[in-house]
C-alpha cells in the first residue's frame, strides 16, 4: 500500500498481528514482529490494570512497542525479549501514572459513566478491585505484576529494577492497605 | 503457591482474594480491546546519522551536536578559503606561465616588425590580485619583446606587500610606464609608490597623487592602534621606501616625494610635474606614447631609448577569477559579506540547518580575504559583530525587543566606523551610506520577524490543558516533530508533547513542521506542512 522500497512498509494493522502477512521483510523485522506479537495480550492486560484505563493502556502498549522497535537493533540477547519488553512497558506505565498524578486528571471514577471502561468495570465488581485504585503507584505496580502478571518475586524485582527485599515489603504493605480499605465496607452495613 | 512469605492470616486472605480477582478478570478485556489497538510499527531500522548518537545524550548531546556541526561548517569554510587562495595563486601563475595570445605578426605581415605596447588597465584596491595581474602582464610583455608596458592606474591605495610586489615588477626588462588616468583618477597612498617606481610616470589632467590619509603628521591612527613606537617605525619605513624609489627614478623630486608620506600631502598633476615628480601630463594613452617617444630610461637590463610612437596597443585584462577576487576588496562588498557571514552563522548556531552556516562561513571567509587590503577598524568590526549577535540572541534571551533595538544601534555605529584611517599605504575608504542603510534595514527586518513571531506565540490560545482530553483543540494546529515519526513518534503541539503518527504512514524527521489532522485516543494523526 505504502510500499516505499525494500524495508519501509508501514501498514496499520487491525486485530491480531500476523507477522507473515504484515511483513515479508527481512528476518530482522519479522523476528521483531513475531516477538512482539507474543507479548501484546499480556502487555495490554498488565497496563490495563496498572492504568485502569483501556485507552491509555493501548497508548502505553503502543509507546512501549515503539520504544522496543527503536531499541531492537541494540538488543543483544533476543531470547530475553520478554523480560526486556515488560521492563519497557512497566516503565512506560509508571511514567504515565506519575504524569497523571502531576497533571491532576479527572478522577478515574468520574469519567465516562455511560460506557464503562472494561478494566474499570472488571475492577469495580469486586471490593478488592475497587480498593486497588487507592494504592500508591509503586504498591499498585507490585500487586498488578504479582496477580495479573503472575510473576514471581524475582521477576517483579527484575521488571521494576528494585531489590527483592523491596518487592517483599511493598507487597506486604499493599496487602495491608487493601485490607484496611475493604474492612470498613465489609464489616459494617452496606 | 508463591515465593512470597505470607506471615499473616490477613495477608493470606488478601492474597487469595487478589488471585481470584485476577483470574476472574483475565478474560473479558482481551480480544476486542486488543483489536482496537492502533499499533503500527515501522519496519525499518531507524535512520542513523553520525550525529544521532550524540543526540541520545539529551541536552548535553544536543549541545555537542551543535558544536560538532559548527566545527564541520568551519572546517568546510576553511577548505573553501584554501581553495580560493589556490585559485588565486594558480590564477596569477597561469598569467605568468601563459602570456595572453598577443597578436604576433604572422608570416604574411612579418616584414616590418613593430613591437607592440602592452596596456594594463587596473583599478580598485592594490591587492595581491592586482600584483599577480601586473606581474603576469609585465612577464608576458618581456617574453614578447614588447616596446613598453603601460599601467593605467586609479587607486586609493592598498596593502604594502602587494605594492612592493608591483614596484618589483615595474623594474623590468622592458620600459615601464604608469599613467594615472583618466581624468579624475587618483594614485593615492600605495598608488603613489607605484607611480613613482615606473620608468616614466604620466598623469592625466585633474588627477591626484599623494597620501590619502588626512592625518596631518601621518600615522596618528597607527599610533592609536599599535603605539607610538610602532607608528614611528611604519612611518620611517615608508619614508625610506619612497626615498629610495624617488632617488632611483626621479632624483630631482626626492624631497617632494617624501612630503607625500611624511606630511600626507596630496598634489595635482600640475604640482607633481613642476616638482619633477612625474614626466608629464598626458590626457590619453596616445598622448603618453607621443611624450614617451625618444626618452632614455634605465631598465633592469640597462639603458634603452623608448620607441613607442604609433606602436600597436595590446590590452591585457584580468581573467574572470582575478576580477572576481579583486571585487572582494571593494570596501562595501567586504562589509556586506562580513555582515551576511556573521548573521548566517549566528542563525545557524541557534537554528541549525548546516546550509546557512556553510554559506555564512563562506561569506565570512571571502570577507576576510577581501578586507586584507583594507584598513579595517577593529572597534568597528567588533561593534558590527556585537550588534548582529544581539539581534540573533533576541529569541534566546527574550528582552521584549530591547536586544534587537540595541543591536541595531550598535550595528549602525560599527558600520560607520567599520574602516579606520589608513597608514601610508592603505586606502582611505568607508562603507557607503546606502549600504549601511540597506544592511541595517536587513538586520532590522530579521529582528522584527523574530520579535513578531515571539509576540504571536505569546498571544496564542492556551494549549490543550494538562491532562484534559480536549481532542478538537489540537486538530488543525501546527507543531513540530520531536522524535522521528517512523511513522510513530512524538510531536510538540500547543506546548505539549504528543504521541503521533503520520497519516500516510510516511517517515518524518525531527523538526519537521506538521499539522494535526486527526486524533486516535492520545495519538495524534499528523501530516507534513508543505
Amino acid at each position: 500500500m505504502f510500499a516505499k522500497e525494500s524495508f519501509l512498509t508501514v501498514e496499520p494493522v487491525r486485530g491480531k498481528v500476523h507477522a507473515a502477512e504484515a511483513v515479508d521483510r527481512t528476518t530482522f523485522d519479522t523476528a521483531f514482529v513475531a516477538a512482539l506479537e507474543r507479548e501484546l495480550s499480556m502487555a495490554y492486560r498488565l497496563s490495563g490494570y496498572l492504568l485502569a484505563d483501556s485507552a491509555e493502556a493501548q497508548d502505553a502498549v503502543q509507546e512501549a512497542s515503539v520504544r522496543a522497535w527503536r531499541g531492537w537493533k541494540d538488543l543483544r540477547e533476543r531470547e530475553k525479549f520478554h523480560s526486556w519488553f515488560s521492563q519497557i512497558l512497566v516503565n512506560v506505565c509508571r511514567t504515565r501514572l506519575r504524569q497523571r498524578s502531576k497533571r491532576r486528571t479527572l478522577d478515574v471514577e468520574d469519567v465516562d459513566l455511560e460506557s464503562p471502561d472494561p478494566f474499570r468495570a472488571a475492577l469495580a465488581r469486586d471490593a478488592v478491585g475497587r480498593a486497588l485504585s487507592s494504592l500508591s503507584i509503586e504498591l499498585r505496580m507490585v500487586v498488578v505484576l504479582r496477580y495479573w502478571g503472575e510473576l514471581s518475586l524475582a521477576e517483579i524485582a527484575d521488571r521494576l529494577r528494585i531489590p527483592i527485599g523491596t518487592v517483599k515489603s511493598r507487597h506486604h504493605a499493599a496487602l495491608q492497605v487493601l485490607r484496611r480499605r475493604i474492612q470498613p465496607v465489609e464489616g459494617g452495613p452496606m | 503457591m508463591s515465593d512470597f512469605d505470607l506471615d499473616d492470616e490477613i495477608d493470606i486472605e488478601m492474597d487469595r482474594r487478589l488471585t481470584a480477582l485476577a483470574r476472574n478478570t483475565r478474560e473479558p478485556a482481551l480480544p476486542d480491546a486488543i483489536a482496537d489497538l492502533p499499533w503500527t510499527v515501522q519496519l525499518a531500522p531507524p535512520r542513523t546519522s553520525p550525529l544521532s548518537y550524540l543526540r541520545s545524550f539529551g541536552g548535553f548531546g544536543r549541545a555537542a551536536t551543535s558544536v560538532v556541526r559548527l566545527g564541520l561548517t568551519l572546517a568546510l569554510a576553511g577548505s573553501f578559503l584554501l581553495l580560493v587562495g589556490n585559485i588565486r595563486a594558480s590564477g596569477s601563475a597561469a598569467a605568468i606561465a601563459e602570456p595572453p595570445s598577443t597578436p604576433r605578426p604572422s608570416g604574411a605581415t612579418a616584414a616590418p616588425f613593430v613591437p607592440e605596447v602592452v596596456l594594463v588597465p587596473t583599478s580598485g584596491v592594490v591587492d595581491d590580485v592586482m600584483a599577480g595581474f601586473v606581474a603576469g602582464a609585465v612577464r608576458s610583455a618581456e617574453s614578447d619583446g614588447a616596446a613598453a608596458v603601460i599601467i593605467e592606474l586609479d587607486t586609493l591605495g592598498g596593502s604594502e606587500s602587494a605594492m612592493q610586489d608591483i614596484v618589483k615588477s615595474l623594474n623590468a626588462k622592458v620600459p615601464t610606464i604608469v599613467w594615472v588616468g583618466p581624468a579624475g583618477a587618483k594614485a593615492a597612498s600605495a598608488g603613489t609608490f607605484i607611480t613613482l617606481s615606473s620608468n616614466l610616470a604620466y598623469m592625466a589632467p585633474s588627477t591626484n597623487i599623494g597620501a590619502a590619509s588626512p592625518v596631518a603628521a601621518g600615522g596618528a591612527d597607527i599610533a592609536a592602534t599599535y603605539g607610538q613606537t610602532e607608528a614611528d617605525k611604519v612611518m620611517q619605513d615608508a619614508i625610506a621606501a619612497i626615498r629610495s624609489i624617488a632617488e632611483d627614478r626621479h632624483p630631482d623630486a626626492v624631497a617632494w616625494a617624501i612630503t607625500t608620506v611624511q606630511s600626507a600631502q596630496s598634489y595635482s598633476a600640475e604640482q607633481a610635474l613642476s616638482a619633477h615628480g612625474i614626466n608629464g601630463i598626458a590626457s590619453s594613452i596616445d598622448d603618453v606614447l607621443n611624450q614617451a617617444e625618444g626618452q632614455t630610461v634605465t631598465t633592469s637590463t640597462g639603458t634603452v631609448v623608448v620607441h613607442v610612437k604609433g606602436a600597436p596597443i595590446v590590452t591585457i585584462n584580468e581573467d574572470v577569477v582575478q576580477s572576481f577576487l579583486h571585487t572582494l576588496d571593494d570596501p562595501n562588498i567586504a562589509f556586506i559579506l562580513l555582515v551576511l557571514g556573521v548573521l548566517l552563522i549566528g542563525v545557524e548556531f541557534f537554528h541549525p540547518t548546516l546550509l546557512m552556516g556553510l554559506v555564512g562561513a563562506m561569506a565570512l571567509a571571502l570577507s576576510f580575504y577581501g578586507s586584507g587590503s583594507l584598513p579595517l577598524n577593529v572597534l568597528g568590526v567588533v561593534l558590527v559583530v556585537l550588534g548582529i549577535g544581539m539581534i540573533v540572541l533576541e529569541p534566546n534571551l527574550p528582552s521584549h525587543g530591547i536586544l534587537t533595538i540595541g543591536g541595531i544601534a550598535v550595528f549602525v555605529v560599527g558600520a560607520v566606523a567599520f574602516y579606520g584611517s589608513p597608514g601610508p599605504y592603505l586606502p582611505m575608504v568607508a562603507v557607503a551610506w546606502p549600504i549601511v542603510g540597506l544592511m541595517t534595514a536587513a538586520a532590522a527586518v530579521y529582528g522584527l520577524i523574530i520579535v513578531g513571531s515571539l509576540l504571536r506565540l505569546r498571544r496564542q490560545p492556551l494549549p490543550v490543558g494538562a491532562g484534559l482530553v480536549g481532542y478538537t483543540q489540537v486538530v488543525g494546529q501546527v507543531g513540530e516533530v520531536r522524535s522521528d515519526l517512523s511513522p510513530l513518534g512524538t510531536v510538540y503541539v500547543g506546548r505539549e508533547s504528543w504521541t503521533a503518527r503520520t497519516r500516510d504512514g510516511g517517515v518524518l524527521g525531527r523538526d519537521t513542521k506538521v499539522r494535526v489532522v486527526g486524533q486516535e485516543g492520545l495519538t495524534l494523526v499528523v501530516e507534513k506542512v508543505e
